[in-house]
């Protein structure tokens, strides 16, 4: 799922400071898991902010709402009749329900309260780990489940660099060099081969805007066009 | 769900909400025919032995239907029940299906923020 952080107080209190009515929206979705957008999150951020301003000698009208998902649209129909309540929107959800919300309250200012980090795993509570990039070219199969555009500083699709050293990136000591890792997971594996072959340089399709169809609906979708 | 909290529910916001989406709630209640269809396109249901709990309608009726019908005078422990269903029993992937179109989904959308509005929800920490 995607993980994310919280942005520092003074950062969003720095892009709200101008409004006197704003309304923090939280998400029921990744957020919600990752513990840092859901209802309980929203809740925690407004008591802060209140806090703050009041002792800024600035106070103002902060409430909070939290809908299921800020990705899916139907669950955003909730907020149509309160937006105009008030002056701006701090979106507790990831970088995609930011500007959704933007999108759907073009007129409204709309603020992220969190840094969308990664797509990444549970390691425990409150603990996450980065594992995707989401970058439109999956290399997992012949990388051995490990993958080198998240894990390798270089990104590199023909690895190792002449940086690895004794299993560690040259980045630092502290971080595990990906293609060392893949090399011993594939002999393990006994599947070598599968990275003897130069592979093509990445595309970086995710620099360009991406829409997403899944195959049994291509045809439904292409009809609408 | 949220920690236990003694405040008391406020009727007349779960009121307000209900009128809002009270004809497609009426209609949705009305229309199922309770046919079990929904059933097989909930994978929680296929998944968890087939236990009816976590049939779509199941939870539809026992959760948006019963708010409905007590006319938003719920007290906290029948919220709770509530909250229990729509957030342990269903994860709103909104792949359930029915036959006569019910709009199943957006229903259990609705009980959730309800009990949002009352502090009943779902913490990933507990």
């Amino acid at each position: 799922m995607v993980k994310a952080e919280r942005k520092p107080l003074e950062e969003i209190k720095d892009s709200i400071k101008r409004y006197k009515r704003i309304l923090t929206v939280g998400c029921g979705g990744c957020v919600s898991v990752c513990l840092v957008g859901g209802q309980k999150e929203v809740n925690l951020l407004n008591a802060e902010l209140n806090v703050s301003f009041k002792a800024d000698n600035s106070p103002k009208q902060i409430d909070g709402y939290t809908v299921e998902r800020q990705c899916n649209a139907q669950y955003l129909e909730e907020l149509d009749y309160m937006v105009d309540n008030y002056d701006c929107i701090l979106s507790m959800a990831c970088g995609a329900g930011v500007q959704h919300l933007a999108e759907r309250f073009p007129g409204k200012p709309v603020f992220p309260g969190v840094n969308t980090v990664a797509i990444g795993i549970d390691k425990d509570i409150g603990m996450y780990e980065e594992r995707c990039r989401a970058c439109g070219e999956c290399v997992l199969a012949y990388t051995a489940g490990i993958c080198p555009v998240t894990r390798c500083a270089k990104g590199l699709f023909n690895g190792p660099c002449g940086g690895t050293n004794s299993g560690k990136c040259e980045v630092s000591d502290d971080i595990p060099c990906a293609w060392y890792e893949i090399y011993n997971r594939l002999e393990k594996q006994g599947r070598l081969e599968d990275i003897m072959n130069i592979r093509p340089p990445m595309q970086w399709q995710n620099t360009t805007l991406r829409t997403i169809i899944q195959e049994p609906y291509k045809e439904r979708y292409a009809k609408e066009e | 769900m949220a920690e236990q909290n003694n405040t008391p529910v406020a009727t007349e916001k779960i009121k307000k909400m209900l009128e809002r989406k009270k004809d497609k709630t009426k209609l949705s209640l009305r229309m199922c025919a309770h046919c079990t269809l929904c059933a097989e396109s909930c994978f929680l249901f296929m998944t968890r032995g087939k236990d009816p709990k976590y049939m779509p309608s199941y939870k539809f009726i026992n959760s948006i239907g019963k708010l409905y019908k007590k006319k938003g005078e719920v007290d906290r422990a029948t919220l709770e029940e509530i909250g229990d269903i729509v957030w342990n029993d269903c994860v709103l992937c909104t792949r359930c299906y029915c036959p006569l179109g019910i709009d199943i989904p957006d229903m259990i959308a609705l009980a959730r923020s309800i009990c949002r509005t009352q502090g009943v929800y779902r913490q990933y920490d507990k």
